[in-house]
């Protein structure tokens, strides 16, 4: 099992009031699926987001990642986690301009220590991977919104992750780009890799195997789909 | 890494050019007024040091105190002068000294129809050697010229000049009241020092002018060459007690050492250093001010970089250093440039003192390589300083929310 959340809540403190975004959780997600967690703005997806990209701690409950439980680790651990074991995909891309799509790769490679030679030779092969090949020394502002969007899938499977985290992949891009970015997540997703995919938009979460639905801060729904269950790996439900 | 995240830094810095020129514009002032300031300073002190050497050494000056109307009623009749005589009993009683007695005459000399008005020395062949000033041609003074009252003139340079023009002064006769003088000697070009133009001297035997000219064994006063220095206070104190004495128990006259003189320089040195390295500092001080303000916009500018980088696998301390070396590099930039400013403007400076100061021709500024290294660690220790509050603020970030930073 990848991910055990059991019974997660997050409250946030507006000034004297307490907000709770999310109330009590729980969920499991194996190795190997494709889950899109669905929810209108204020269901509280974003935040559940945060949780499991070890981006902030939950209020109460536990949170289990690949067998280590999140809530007890120091930041620099957290900080680790984050570096080796997710990969992040944003709406809005997240890539740093005046840095060439080359050096956005290399960037969690920088930070994992691996050696120059090394960060360039698979930042090379990730984009020849995502069919970036002839612009890899491009400026990231030089590139359509697309190809932005590769570049950062690129860049969140540096370090073989776990899990591939994305918050809306696909709401800064047009419908083709957006298909061609959903394509490239099947295709992983056959690969084994695991993705976690946040979504308002029911059409483009059908391209997910699982389905999750959050309304005000609970898990509404949880449906999954029997013709994309028989294409994941049974091995990685073993673990 | 810290080479990459240098790279980054300088990208940084050239991505927001003008705004990081006027960042630096601050480290570069700060440096640059270190540099100018220490090399004037350092130059000032040279300068003097050479002048007070150019006027010889471990040297002590023998003056007559000045007696007040009661002083002069109760030692009437004692012998309260300080004379010819002093220097030759010293002379006697301190044979490891060299001593110059000085009479000084102020009067026209003539030469065919030319004439110089200017201050006539009288005095030993000493002198020559205590002060540390030669003739160029011809001789000096010597110990036969006092004893026969020679009519014998040594000329400075400019009188020299001023008389004979390029045509040779040696042998040549000048008048002096109605005295025929010969020249023996023209003197060596010495320039001012302390308002005392050398050049501008000329000297004749000190028995002839008291014969001529005073018709008295008064003198001015007395300078006397130690040959060690360290003995400079015993033989000041001896002298006291013998010249007293010889005054019939008046205490009559004060010896000024040329040591205390030059402890008095170094003091006002040192207070000009002490001030002008404070107005320095403030300087290099403002234009931290200035890296901590332009990183502290940074820092809030990059707010989702830096979200996204700690997303991706930043450390704390990854952050910190990003930043820190980003405003070190601020400073050593301008640290670099301002050394460069500071030798060029305290090479500047010290040429138009040289032009503007009578007698200051070999004024100049002094560059020490520890002042410029003293210029640069304080611009590093600038940058880091005042780097570090912007860094820790940015490496403190919540990277949840530094992400949705609007």
């Amino acid at each position: 099992m990848l991910i055990d959340l059991r019974a997660v809540t997050k409250t946030y403190q507006a000034g004297h009031v307490a907000v709770p975004a999310l109330k009590g959780i729980d969920l499991r997600i194996h190795h190997g699926e494709f889950v899109a967690i669905i929810g209108q703005s204020g269901s509280g997806k974003t935040t559940l987001l945060d949780i499991l990209g070890c981006l902030s701690h939950p209020t109460s409950g536990e949170y289990w990642l690949d067998g280590e439980n999140t809530n007890v680790i120091s930041e620099s651990r957290l900080t680790t986690i984050r570096n080796q074991k997710i990969g992040f995909v944003f709406q809005t891309f997240h890539l740093l301009p005046r840095k060439t799509a080359l050096d956005n790769v290399q960037l969690p490679l920088m930070y994992a220590g691996v050696p120059r030679v090394s960060q360039h030779r698979r930042a090379q092969e990730l984009l020849t991977m995502v069919g970036l090949q002839d612009r890899l020394l491009h400026y990231s502002n030089q590139l359509s919104g697309g190809q932005q969007q590769r570049v950062a899938i690129a860049r969140a499977l540096a370090n073989h992750p776990a899990l591939l985290l994305a918050d809306e992949p696909t709401g800064n891009l047009d419908t083709q780009s957006g298909k061609d970015i959903l394509d490239m997540f099947e295709t992983l997703h056959r690969d084994g890799q695991t993705i976690v995919m946040i979504t308002h938009d029911p059409s483009i979460a059908q391209r997910a195997n699982r389905r999750i639905t959050l309304s005000d801060g609970q898990v509404v729904a949880d449906e999954t789909s029997d013709l994309s269950a028989s294409a994941r790996p049974i091995s990685s439900e073993q673990t | 890494m810290i080479g990459s995240i240098f790279q980054d830094a300088l990208k940084n810095l050239t991505a927001n050019l003008l705004r990081s020129s006027l960042t630096m514009l601050g480290v570069i002032i700060g440096v640059a007024s270190v540099i100018t300031m220490i090399a004037i300073v350092e130059g000032g002190q040279l300068w003097l040091v050479n002048s007070i050497e150019r006027l010889g050494t471990n040297l002590l000056f023998v003056w007559k105190k000045r007696l007040t109307v009661e002083e002069r009623r109760i030692f009437a009749g004692r012998n309260t002068q300080l004379r010819y005589e002093d220097a030759l009993a010293i002379r006697e009683r301190f044979p490891e000294l060299d001593v110059a007695p000085v009479l000084e005459i102020d009067q026209k000399i003539k030469a065919g129809d030319r004439d110089y008005s200017g201050r006539v020395t009288a005095t030993s062949p000493e002198f020559s050697t205590i002060r540390n000033f030669h003739p160029a041609s011809g001789r000096f003074l010597t110990s036969t010229d006092l004893h026969d009252w020679h009519r014998t003139i040594v000329l400075g340079q400019t009188v020299a000049q001023a008389l004979f023009g390029s045509s040779p002064a040696l042998g040549e006769e000048v008048k002096i009241r109605d005295h025929r003088f010969t020249v023996v000697g023209v003197m060596e070009p010495k320039g001012e020092i302390y308002g005392q133009d050398y050049d501008e001297m000329m000297f004749i035997p000190i028995t002839t002018g008291m014969r001529f000219f005073t018709g008295t064994n008064k003198i001015r006063f007395l300078i006397l060459h130690v040959p060690q220095r360290e003995r400079m206070p015993e033989i000041t104190e001896e002298l006291h007690q013998f010249l007293v004495q010889r005054h019939d128990g008046v205490d009559d006259i004060f010896i000024r050492n040329q040591g205390e003189f030059l402890g008095a320089v170094e003091q006002t040195i040192w207070t000009f250093r002490i001030v002008l390295s404070g107005i320095a500092l403030v300087a290099l001080l403002v234009g931290g001010i200035g890296i901590m303000n332009i990183m502290l916009v940074t820092v809030t500018e990059r707010t989702r970089e830096i979200g996204l980088r700690k997303a991706i696998g930043a450390k704390r301390r990854d952050i910190l250093l990003q930043f820190l070396i980003e405003s070190t590099t601020i400073s050593i930039v301008g640290g670099t440039v301002g050394i460069v400013v500071g030798i060029v403007a305290a090479y500047g400076f010290g040429n138009m003192v040289a032009q503007a100061m009578p007698g200051g021709g070999d004024w100049g500024a002094v560059i020490q390589p520890s002042a410029i290294a003293i210029a640069f660690l304080f611009a590093i220790a600038v940058g880091v300083t005042f780097g570090l509050f912007p860094a820790i603020k940015a490496s403190k970030l919540d990277p949840a929310e530094a992400l949705r930073y609007q």
